[in-house]
């Protein structure tokens, strides 16, 4: 019986004899673009965790709730153009046009209403364009039944409500969408205000408040739910972070380890391939380059070891950290921080961040430097076993007047700190004591 | 949750601003549209819009409710002056007297977006407490007061006061969905937020296990790295061979039943069939079945080399009989003996548990038939079983080397 180390080198003699010359060569091309997935996957995967988790809790995370809400704006918008409707009734040169328009508008709201309640809050595309074309059905009615009034803004009732319309989807499309249907819609009544008669100033206002009613509703509404999404993200994102707080001094992580179960999964697929003599050989060059490619990843992840910190985790996993800040912990020191010191860490990073001006954000620039060590050995004042960490924490952009109280609370946990304004921003040191890896 | 708190009181304010805001600006352009208002009594009007505006400002950056108070008055004012004017009783700083057709429509619309839009924006942060919610019925009646007393005259009064009162309605509404929304959310995530954890350290766990897979990973790089070089200097035939047991090794490490790592596989282009050793791999069933409460002690040799789909077959025979163990016998130990000479290798299967009539069941139980007899005829091996009720059972597995 052959020992382990017999069988490795026995194993790699004749592969490296036959495969010397050319192995350097995909190992330069391939190494390349192993090291540029490394940059490149991890926010990317790490995007798509996040709205993955979004997108299956679509209906739970305050939505669904917004999305009554929303019918209920609609439907109060649009008693007042029904009362119009009623009043006008008497006046209307083609009554049953615009009654048709109403009858049209209630339908479209309930089958909204039910389609987008059984389909946990959801409204596929196709869907959505069925509803904006039906509401353009309800322009179009309204203002043939209204048009020969001469009068389009202080007449039309069903063609306003339309755009009030537009609310009642407003939890489950897009702002922009949205936005750009309440322009179209503003614009179609402009258009037909400005062409159904003379043009006079004095009934400028009944257009403002046409406009207004029909407009502003999806605009203002859109935008509170973009608010409130973008609330419920930033959070979701927080506490998914979070949880690399309880992790060893090393870990793997999330987007490694599902890296590394894709790249496992991927060898298997080309090696049953093989096996089974769906893929012939010789491998047609792209196969082979990718075959190349998945050993030097594989490679990358198993023999480099890519253990790393809860920090360096968190901030790749994170979209809002991954932007926002830079980290350098060449000695991996943030593992030694025991719970309630990374807890405090975390949470200062987290508001800073939050804090940090979006202006320079936008520019691609982290404003946050993180900076861990190097271990302070000639201090003489802790207790034996103890080491001192000490942690920078530079920003750009940050004025000190503008921090969140509950920074200062959460750098207390980490350790005695010093602040100090360094070109116009805020720049934090702590010392952090820990306990000695020598010593454990 | 105090940090959601203050995240859901950031989005009430902005909301309440942004809407408020928006209102003003509308009512603004009524009023200055010409034929709305006289032009002196819209100078009378302008330091109480500025007013109105700067409070509605200052509501999104703090919160603050004195400023919500005088963001009520200055909308109050407004809408007095407004009726004032238009009465006439503002012609000594003015000069302008008493409109003869009372109020206009367009200044009629200015009120309407000032009372049921601007200042119904107010309603928004004061739907959190109690006592935030008696503000708001003060500010309500302020509101509702005014406007009824600028507009009572006027031919759409009634649709005025119907436009305040849902105006604030329905920013109460809004108020208390975003209010109630952001916090079941939080609620929402926070449990999402524990079951990530759970993930999170499940995938740890996965990790380090496919990490440590060292020996098993060493023979998957290689033979892709000759694969990638066309197999120079390999047979064909050798290198399918390779490839289907390093595709099953990786079956199994993601099925998670993988033999331990450290024995996957030896990596040998030269024999025709590879061969993998026992002991580890009966270690991860007896650590597999631990989980499970179920201990399972192991006596005699562990260190056989067995053809890959013999050991498969073998191993799964033998889990088969201690999950049949772990759940019929009623017992928490079971023995696996294992021997072997020059053409056998042997495993015997011994609990202490209940026991069962064999000419009861014997045979005819399917599960035992497919996963266990099943599977060992086809690799030339077989079965025997040993049991009566109340003694015990033994089962003898037999397979060729």
């Amino acid at each position: 019986m052959m020992s382990i180390a017999d069988l490795a080198s026995s194993s790699q003699t004749p592969q490296r004899a036959t495969a010397a010359p050319i192995e350097e060569d995909t190992l330069g091309t391939v190494a390349s673009t192993g090291k540029r997935r490394a940059r490149g996957t991890p926010r990317r995967v790490g995007k798509s965790t996040g709205s993955r988790i979004i997108e299956e809790h679509a209906g739970s995370l305050g939505t669904g709730l917004l999305g009554v809400g929303a019918m209920f704006v609609c439907v109060t918008f649009a008693l007042f153009s029904l009362a119009r409707f009623v009043t006008l009734w008497s006046e209307y040169p083609a009554p049953l046009a615009a009654a048709g328009a109403w009858l049209l508008f209630a339908g479209l709201l309930v089958a909204a209403g039910v389609v987008i309640r059984h389909n946990d809050d959801r409204l596929p595309d196709w869907m959505f364009f069925v509803f904006l074309g039906g509401l353009a059905g309800v322009i179009a009615l309204d203002l043939i039944a209204v048009w020969s009034l001469g009068d389009v803004a202080a007449t039309a009732s069903a063609a306003v409500a339309a755009g009030v319309g537009l609310v009642a989807v407003v939890g489950v499309r897009a702002a922009r969408e949205l936005w750009t249907a309440a322009a179209a819609v503003g614009t179609i009544l402009l258009a037909a205000d400005l062409l159904d008669g003379d043009i006079d100033t004095d009934r400028l206002v009944p257009t403002v408040s046409m406009l207004g009613q029909a407009v502003l509703p999806a605009l203002l509404g859109a935008l509170i739910v973009r608010s409130f999404r973008r609330l419920v993200t930033l959070e979701l994102d927080r506490v998914l972070v979070q949880s690399t707080v309880s992790a060893p001094r090393y870990a793997v992580g999330m987007l490694a380890s599902e890296e590394l179960a894709r790249l496992d999964l991927a060898a298997e697929q080309l090696l049953e391939g093989v096996a089974s003599g769906a893929t012939t050989l010789p491998l047609e060059p792209k196969l082979a380059q990718r075959a190349a490619s998945l050993a030097t990843e594989l490679r990358l992840h198993l023999i480099e070891g890519r253990r790393e910190t809860w920090l360096h985790h968190a901030i790749t996993e994170s979209d809002l950290l991954g932007r926002r800040v830079t980290l350098s912990d060449p000695g991996t020191l943030a593992g030694l921080l025991d719970p309630r010191q990374r807890d405090g860490l975390f949470s200062a990073i987290w508001l800073l961040a939050g804090e940090a001006g979006t202006k320079v954000a936008k520019q691609g620039r982290p404003t946050l430097q993180l900076t861990l060590g190097p271990i302070a050995v000639d201090r003489d004042l802790g207790p034996l076993h103890k080491v001192i960490v000490p942690i920078t924490i530079e920003t750009t952009g940050v004025a000190r007047g503008r921090v969140d109280p509950a920074t200062w609370d959460a750098v207390r946990r980490v350790g005695k700190h010093v602040d100090s304004m360094r070109g116009g921003s805020l720049c934090i040191e702590i010392e952090c004591l820990a306990d000695n890896p020598a010593d454990s | 949750m105090e940090r959601i708190v203050k995240e859901r009181d950031r989005l009430l304010r902005r909301s309440a601003r942004l809407l408020g805001l928006t209102g003003t600006f509308a009512a603004l352009l009524c009023f200055a549209v010409p034929g709305s208002i006289e032009f002196a009594s819209l100078t009378v009007l302008i330091p109480s819009f500025a007013l109105l505006i700067a409070a509605l400002y200052r509501v999104g950056v703090n919160g603050s409710l004195v400023w919500a108070g005088v963001a009520v008055a200055a909308g109050a004012s407004i809408v007095l002056l407004v009726h004032l004017a238009t009465i006439g009783a503002l012609a000594a700083f003015t000069g302008v007297g008493a409109s003869p057709t009372g109020l206009t429509s367009a200044a009629e619309t200015g009120v309407r977006f000032i009372s049921s839009w601007a200042l119904a924006s107010i309603a928004v942060i004061l739907v959190t407490s109690l006592g935030r919610m008696l503000l708001l019925a003060a500010a309500f009646a302020v509101t509702a007061a005014t406007t009824i007393a600028a507009t009572a005259t006027a031919p759409e009064g009634l649709l005025t006061l119907c436009a305040v009162i849902a105006g604030w309605a329905l920013a109460c509404a809004l108020g208390t969905l975003l209010a109630v929304g952001v916090v079941r959310a939080a609620r929402r995530i926070s449990n999402i937020g524990r079951a990530h954890r759970a993930e999170r350290q499940a995938s740890e766990t996965e990790a380090q296990r496919r990490q440590g897979a060292r020996l098993l990973h060493d023979t998957v790089l290689a033979t892709l790295t000759l694969l990638a070089h066309q197999g120079v200097g390999v047979s064909a035939d050798a290198l399918v061979q390779q490839a289907g047991d390093d595709a099953r090794l990786l079956r199994q490490l993601r099925l998670g039943t993988a033999p331990l790592p450290a024995a996957a596989s030896e990596y040998n282009l030269k024999t025709p069939v590879e061969e993998s050793t026992l002991g580890n791999t009966l270690e991860a069933v007896k650590q597999r079945f631990g989980r499970m409460g179920l201990s399972v002690s192991w006596h005699g040799t562990g260190q056989v080399l067995l053809p890959a789909d013999i050991l498969d077959a073998f191993l799964g025979s033998l889990a088969e009989c201690l999950e049949n163990v772990r759940r019929h016998a009623g017992v928490e130990e079971a023995h696996v003996t294992i021997t072997d000479d020059d053409t056998t290798i042997r495993a015997m299967v011994t609990d202490n548990g209940v026991g069962f009539d064999q000419s009861s069941i014997a045979e005819g139980r399917l599960g035992f038939k497919e996963s266990v007899v099943a599977r060992l005829k086809e690799i030339g091996g077989n079965v025997r079983v040993f049991s009566a009720p109340g003694s015990g059972t033994t089962v003898v597995l037999e397979v060729p080397k």
